[in-house]
């Protein structure tokens, strides 16, 4: 592709390597100029009051002391300063606005859990009309439930998910325990950490019942037998298995996919005395939807040439706004317009975030990027723009939206099609087709002349693809930067490993200079 | 005890995939169904003039290609199929038809699709990649039968004209069923004190009833049936008896790697076993023998992959049952290195065997073929033994 | 000066105070280098605590 000049300096700092220090934490936070440093400063304020709230209440004081997940809420600062490096107008406010609500959300999920839970407050009333959900999988299952009868609890969203954000060590510890009751060191590390922390006693205990499904993976779904015999056995808490068929795109297994569903709803109704409300389910299909043509829309900014909405920030986004929150929370409406809005400008304005663009990217596989800020340094380190990754890739059709009669049967096989089309796994699973194929067809659609792919060495359902990928690329002559990781166990892959392979591409096969050449090694593999 | 008499002809069918059986029964014009997971329905790819191989790659070396294109971080069945399937070692096959029971054989299955590695030379081949249920209950025999109808039944007869009438299905299901019963009750003479067949020789006539075309081993498995009533047993005792369980076992070599370190194995939960995969199909009339096999299937699997808490306690249970029955006095549990639902289910299964049921237990992985691991898996198998034997004499169960 | 006369100045001198205090804690990353120091007593607290492991 031409390269494109960004024709504004950039105000503030212009070499980001002054900022790290091989400490846990940067040296100073970043001058991005007197606006946006103050920008910054505010929503580092308005962090600063959520958080405080949040340990004013005795009851999270306790949790803290109780669950060493907790600990990695001590570098919440850390993981929004990873966000936002580098970045100025239009492009930091819509990180700061996005991410801090993800943040501002899970702490509100730590206070539901706190309260329920028969350890800290034990809140019984709270709890008996809470159900537990999984992290990987989307809340579909709760659209047509009040909060007040029926609240999704996602405790493994702050214990494990989040926690991993802010504190790349976050998940060593559980790791190490699946390890040494048995599980393997070549599983998938997320369910694997999951299934630690069950074993180790470390998840919140609350909820009338709880739901899993087998998303994302056969380690995801394994982990959860695990997890649901403590459940059962020790706890009582009696324990639904939803199923989502892995070939999604299918005719033929959408009804089996919404008997399951339907069966999912009457368990929850019988134990948690809620009761399924079609007009609320409705309402909530109604933001479904508009969350989807928000998320197409800044998809359409991001295929021209001043892509706005990008990097993890917009992963993580949209993990949290389409799965964990599914229609639910109204609030994500106003902040989808509002996002959109800053987004527009932008474009209108030709907001660019480096020096230079040099590729457009597609970041495909399964990725770390919450643990790694990555897209950003490639951004600023290479001039490689993450148009689009792989989790932001979901569900583009339009649900049912209005209360008829057809409508409500049709709401089953709605709820039955976001489960199976769940982040990641819509892409890892359901045949090649939807992995392979579709990604020569968003390269097309973004005008993208790379890929970057993040091989997460323990995803078979990615791995398995190798070979396809690499020759595939090669026919269309896309530029294909394989960049190998495990996950959430850095020990694996540190940091600036995950980093060398992309700097070795840049080098060798494209034989180009970072334009910030102060960043193309940081000292980082200490910090949190 | 005396050499079985047809034990060597059926350990010679498993040198290679494509053996002799499976030659004959291609020159008597009939039709291969190809398939790679025991949740398949088998007598479906038994109809009429077809016959159905499981796919295994004996002798399995190297997987350099397979590697290639699906890393060496998958499991070594997915990869050594498909090294065999690039090498042409599936060719004697008329379509391919591979369930999503793992993600691992579904790469594989997808990567021999993508590189048309088995159907060179046939206008006609086709691949078919299918749904199965992941939960016991009447919503998954619903799905499993659709999904019969619409990867298995349609193309067969659409591409081939197989009759997939009810009769031609229940013709099907009971020659299943004859080769089921026949490898039933060979296997119940494991269950004496000094049995009449190891665990290894019973393993290879199992694994050729799912590699061989069924009809052209029956009277060899007849004769070894007759032949047990009367073979004399070894007088010496073994010295432990082993229930295997675990992941697909397709190498009779890590059987007989079981039993040189002196542990029988007294009985088999394994894919590619005889629990639960040789028990025979009770079919009535009242209802389409379609549904019927399919309910059988969905109820009787005991794989990994099976999700509701019923199967996973009742997984435990089964086990617990069959290594009663068999008078076992440990379960080995193995599973195929990187292969993920029995990574956990061998932690679960592990756990709950010991903690639940009191039984020793011996928790493994292992290479797809053992010879390249055979050191370190003797010498597990000889340490779980000796703590058999040195339990027995301190008079304690665990 | 009146009384009244003095509360927008102190309003502001507050104001001006906090943030000065607040703009340097954050400049300065002092918040995040508290707490990195904070983090090695909760884990040692964590390994500390009897917990009942079970699969």
């Amino acid at each position: 592709m031409d390269i494109i000049k960004n024709p504004r300096k950039r105000d503030g700092e212009q070499q980001l390597g002054v900022l790290y220090d091989g400490g846990k934490v940067r040296r100073r936070r970043e001058w991005r100029g007197f606006k946006d440093t103050f920008f910054d400063y505010t929503r580092w304020l308005y962090l600063v009051s959520v958080l405080g709230k949040f340990i004013m209440n005795p009851y999270n004081v306790k949790g803290f002391f109780r669950y060493r997940w907790m600990a990695n809420y001590l570098g919440v600062m850390h993981g929004m300063d990873k966000f936002t490096i580098g970045l100025r107008d239009e492009a930091l406010r819509i990180t700061h606005y996005s991410f801090n609500y993800v943040i501002a959300d899970v702490t509100q999920s730590i206070v539901n859990c706190f309260r329920g839970d028969r350890r800290i407050r034990n809140d019984e009333e709270f709890s008996k009309h809470c159900v537990l959900t999984d992290e990987n999988a989307m809340t579909a299952q709760m659209m047509g439930f009040k909060a007040e009868e029926a609240r999704a609890i996602l405790r493994e969203v702050p214990t494990m998910f989040a926690a991993n954000i802010f504190n790349q060590n976050s998940v060593i510890h559980y790791i190490d325990v699946a390890q040494q009751y048995g599980i393997p060191g070549d599983v998938c590390p997320m369910p694997e950490s999951e299934a630690g922390i069950s074993i180790d006693d470390d998840f919140c205990v609350l909820g009338s019942c709880a739901v899993q499904v087998n998303t994302t993976c056969d380690g995801s779904m394994m982990g959860n037998g695990l997890i649901a015999k403590r459940l059962e056995r020790e706890y009582g808490i009696p324990t639904f298995q939803l199923t989502a068929p892995l070939r999604h795109r299918e005719e033929d297994v959408q009804k089996y996919a919404a008997e399951d569903m339907k069966k999912a709803i009457a368990f929850i109704e019988e134990h948690t005395g809620a009761k399924w409300d079609w007009d609320t389910y409705f309402q909530r299909a109604k933001n479904v939807n508009d969350c989807t043509r928000k998320r197409m829309a800044q998809l359409d900014i991001n295929a021209t040439p001043y892509p706005q909405f990008f990097g993890a920030a917009f992963s993580l986004y949209n993990d949290t706004n389409y799965m964990g929150n599914c229609g639910r929370d109204p609030y994500f409406v106003k902040l989808d317009k509002k996002l959109l809005k800053l987004a527009e400008k932008g474009y209108r304005e030709k907001r660019m975030y480096a020096r230079e663009y040099r590729h457009r990217c597609i970041v495909w596989g399964v990725q770390p990027q919450y643990i790694i800020d990555m897209l950003y340094w490639m951004l600023q380190c290479w001039g490689v723009v993450p148009l689009t990754d792989m989790l932001s890739m979901v569900n583009t059709r339009m649900i049912a939206e209005e209360d008829t009669p057809e409508n409500r049967e049709q709401a089953y096989y709605d709820m039955a099609w976001l489960n199976e089309n769940m982040i990641m796994r819509n892409r890892t699973h359901g045949g090649y087709e939807v992995l392979v194929d579709e990604l020569w067809e968003f390269c097309e659609q973004m005008n993208a002349d790379m890929v970057m792919m993040w091989e997460h060495m323990s995803c078979k359902a990615l791995d398995g693809m190798h070979g396809q990928f690499e020759e595939q690329a090669r026919e269309r002559g896309i530029h294909l930067v394989w960049v190998c990781h495990d996950l959430c166990d850095p020990r694996v892959y540190s940091r600036q490993a995950i980093r060398d392979q992309f700097n070795s591409y840049m080098r060798t096969v494209m034989r180009e200079e970072p334009l910030d050449p102060t960043i193309e090694v940081l000292p980082d593999e200490n910090a949190w | 005890m005396r050499d079985l008499k047809h034990l060597i002809y059926f350990e010679n069918l498993l040198q290679q995939a494509d053996n002799e059986l499976i030659e004959k029964a291609k020159s008597e014009g009939k039709l291969c169904v190809a398939f790679t997971c025991e949740n398949l329905p088998e007598p479906l790819m038994n109809l009429d003039n077809t016959f159905s191989i499981r796919l295994f790659a004996p002798n399995t070396g190297t997987t350099d290609i397979a590697s290639y294109y699906m890393t060496n971080l998958l499991c070594e069945t997915s990869r050594a199929l498909l090294e065999r399937a690039v090498e042409g070692g599936f060719n004697f096959a008329d379509c391919l038809i591979a369930p999503d029971g793992c993600t691992m054989m579904n790469r594989c299955a997808e990567n021999i699709e993508l590189l048309h590695a088995m159907d060179k030379g046939n206008d006609k081949f086709f691949y078919e990649n299918m749904e199965i249920p992941f939960k016991s209950d009447e919503n998954g025999v619903e799905l499993l039968v659709l999904q019969c109808q619409n990867h298995i039944l349609k193309p067969l007869h659409e591409t081939y004209g197989v009759d997939i009438s009810d009769d031609a299905i229940r013709k099907a299901v009971a020659e299943h069923n004859r080769v089921c019963e026949l490898i039933r009750a060979i296997g119940e003479y494991r269950k004496a004190e000094k049995p009449r067949i190891t665990g290894y020789e019973f393993s290879v006539l199992t694994l050729a009833s799912y590699v061989c075309p069924k009809y052209l081993i029956i009277d060899k498995l007849e004769e070894t049936l007759a032949e047990l009533k009367t073979r004399k047993p070894d007088e010496k005792p073994w010295r432990a008896r082993i229930l295997l369980v675990g992941s697909e076992v397709s190498d009779t070599a890590f059987i007989k790697l079981i039993e040189d370190a002196g542990a029988f194995v007294c009985c088999d939960r394994f894919c590619f076993g005889s629990f639960p995969g040789r028990e025979p199909i009770a079919i009535n009339d009242d209802e389409d023998a379609l549904t019927q096999v399919c309910r059988h299937y969905t109820y009787a699997c005991q794989c990994a992959r099976m999700m509701n808490m019923e199967k996973f306690y009742g997984r435990k249970q089964y086990v617990a049952d069959l290594a009663k029955e068999y008078n076992a006095d440990g379960i080995l549990y193995q599973q195929i290195k990187f292969c993920d639902p029995w990574a956990y289910e061998r932690l679960t299964g592990s756990t709950m065997l010991h903690e639940d049921y009191g039984y020793p237990v011996l928790s493994i992985d292992r290479p797809y073929n053992i010879n390249s691991s055979a050191g370190q898996t003797r010498t597990r198998v000889q340490a779980f033994v000796e703590s058999i034997e040195i339990k027995r004499i301190k008079g304690g169960a665990n | 000066m009146s009384k009244l006369k003095k509360i927008p100045l102190m309003l502001l001198g507050a104001g001006g105070a906090f943030f000065v205090v607040t703009f340097t804690i954050y400049f300065f990353n002092l918040d995040m280098k508290l707490t990195s120091k904070l983090e090695p007593f909760f884990l040692k607290h964590y390994d500390t605590m009897p917990r009942k492991q079970y699969v």
